[in-house]
């Protein structure tokens, strides 16, 4: 798509030239680092890095929006919205280059993680089926939830609203789907469809289930085509 | 080039523009004038396709800005009020940025974005991040930005705004430069500078087209109602001078210590040149007249009688367009 690829760079770029992209790393990097110290390479403990994915995939409800919270909101507070989107780029392809930087950054996140991967072989004989389908799982969530963060982004000026915003709606998807056994089975069979957090317990089994891969592909697109929606009826509000 | 037909734009139900028409041909530079709120921006916006219209169309060399979008925002080069850039890049890197938005491949690029730091004169900042800058280099890198593609139409929000004399001066330069093979649409609220860069102006107010035109034909307009300056000492100036015949009204500021008094004597329409009837009225009357002059008029003038007009609360029919509007 037309501006995608110069989008991408120059938003990847802008994380790490700003402070609020380092800080998200490290603070992602400290707590990932105590978890693989005191939880992965404790004796008596499983050769898997089931409870490093445990707090990613919960730790992403809150890292995710502080990634994408800047994406428009800064460029709708900035004004700089306009030189963008009057240059001749589709707006599918501004929204794609934002997702893809953000993506890119998360991965760039990840990475320093592997060398968890390689210390756990060097002591013991980790499943490399599971390692894998983990680290699928941490970045099929994380695609869902930057998506969810673009849109909430795109929606206001404010940085604070689009972080809080879908931190809120996905923290309370978590609190529903934890009381939904109270609910009425066809209801509670509903929540658990949607939960991604429960999607995510398969990929830590070493599981790869089509099923859940297509629904994290499938509702990250909707929300990103949502996205784009908004912008678009921007020009007409 | 620029092609604004019946115009409206509506907020809820607060109309920004209404049926605003106009052109902007190639080789001229078009200002855009018009108080605050006037609807200058939102024309802007229209036009570089930031914002649909409600009604209307808008063509830019000869696309739709709506239906053809894409095409339109291809000619254009467009600087926002208050150049919004994004100040963590360096200079060099947000110019190269936009090439690659503009699908400029790497040799072009290159040798658009050193034509771009000269012609703007940003070279000696090029390395330097844009949040470090002064605004009057922010203003000239966000212009930089809109030439870079050499687009057929440049569209500039007052581009002015930040630069100091010697600046302001250097851009009438580059827009009288880029006019020779551009069109080039200028909004502005400085009214001297309208008078000296544009060809031709739009002036709007409450978001109607109120009077277009070149700048002397505007000013033309309203020579009727430059009022002649007087200068006397005597018997009643005032009421010596409302006898001339030809007068309409005479305004006077109150006499100095040592009985001088300034008048200002305002004609009837088609009153023609009344100097030597001031004259020989005030000689017949034995006044003594130390000065008598009628300035030019100019821009100012215009806009200040027609914001005078201007009693339309903001949903009636159009003021009778005595200086031309194009409403």
């Amino acid at each position: 798509m037309r501006g995608t690829i110069p989008i991408w760079r120059r938003e990847l770029a802008a994380y790490f030239r700003t402070p609020a992209g380092w800080i998200i790393m490290a603070l992602f990097l400290v707590l990932a680092g105590g978890v693989f110290r005191y939880a992965v390479l404790e004796p008596g403990q499983p050769a898997s890095l089931r409870a490093f994915f445990g707090l990613t995939w919960s730790l992403l409800l809150v890292l995710a929006p502080a990634i994408s919270m800047r994406a428009f909101s800064e460029e709708r507070r900035s004004g700089t919205l306009e030189t963008l989107l009057t240059a001749p780029v589709a707006e599918a392809g501004v929204v794609a280059g934002k997702f893809l930087a953000a993506l890119s950054f998360l991965c760039l996140m990840l990475a320093p993680t592997l060398a968890y991967v390689v210390v756990l072989a060097a002591v013991a004989e980790p499943d490399p089926g599971a390692v894998l389908a983990g680290y699928l799982g941490v970045v099929l969530l994380g695609m869902l939830y930057l998506s969810v963060g673009m849109l909430a982004s795109a929606a206001t000026s404010s940085q604070a609203l689009a972080f809080l915003g879908p931190l809120c709606g996905l923290v309370a998807l978590e609190i529903v789907r934890g009381q939904a056994g109270a609910f009425p089975p066809r209801v509670a069979e509903i929540v658990y469809a949607v939960s991604p957090s429960l999607r995510t317990l398969d990929f830590a089994k070493g599981v790869i289930d089509t099923a859940h891969v297509a629904f994290f592909l499938v509702t990250s697109f909707w929300f990103l085509a949502a996205t784009t929606l908004l912008l678009h009826a921007r020009r007409w509000r | 080039m620029i092609h604004v037909s019946q115009v409206s734009k509506w907020y809820g139900a607060h109309a920004a523009l209404r049926g605003v028409s106009f052109e902007a041909p190639a080789g001229e530079v078009v200002g855009l004038l018009g108080p605050n709120g006037a609807g200058k921006t939102t024309t802007l916006r229209i036009i570089t396709g930031f914002l649909a219209p409600s009604a209307g169309s808008v063509r830019v060399c000869g696309h739709d800005t709506v239906d053809q979008s894409l095409a339109a925002r291809r000619c254009l080069g467009y600087l926002p009020e208050a150049a919004p850039l994004y100040p963590e890049m360096s200079v060099r890197g947000y110019l190269h940025f936009r090439g690659r938005l503009m699908s400029l491949r790497r040799g072009p690029r290159r040798a658009a974005v050193g034509r771009a730091l000269a012609r703007c004169d940003v070279a000696d900042v090029a390395h330097r991040r844009i949040g470090q800058l002064s605004k009057g280099y922010r203003q000239r890198v966000g212009i930089a930005a809109a030439l870079l593609h050499d687009p057929a139409v440049i569209v500039l929000d007052e581009p002015s705004s930040g630069l100091d004399p010697a600046q302001i001066r250097q851009m009438r330069g580059l827009m009288r430069e880029l006019a020779q093979t551009h069109c080039v649409l200028v909004s502005s609220h400085v009214l001297p500078e309208v008078e000296q860069t544009c060809d031709r102006v739009v002036i709007i107010t409450r978001g109607r087209v109120r009077a277009e035109g070149s700048p002397a034909g505007l000013i033309e307009r309203v020579r009727h109602a430059a009022p002649y300056v007087v200068e006397a000492r005597g018997e009643a100036p005032e009421r010596v001078l409302r006898a001339v015949p030809g007068a309409a009204r005479v305004a006077a500021e109150p006499a100095a210590p040592d009985g001088w008094q300034r008048l200002r004597l305002f004609a009837a329409p088609g009153a023609g040149d009344l100097r030597e009837a001031i004259a020989r009225t005030a000689a017949a009357a034995g006044l003594a007249v130390r000065e008598l002059a009628r300035p030019a008029p100019g821009l100012e003038q215009l806009f200040l009688s027609l914001l005078e007009t201007d009693d339309d609360p903001g949903t009636g029919p159009a003021p009778a367009a005595d200086a031309g509007g194009a409403a």
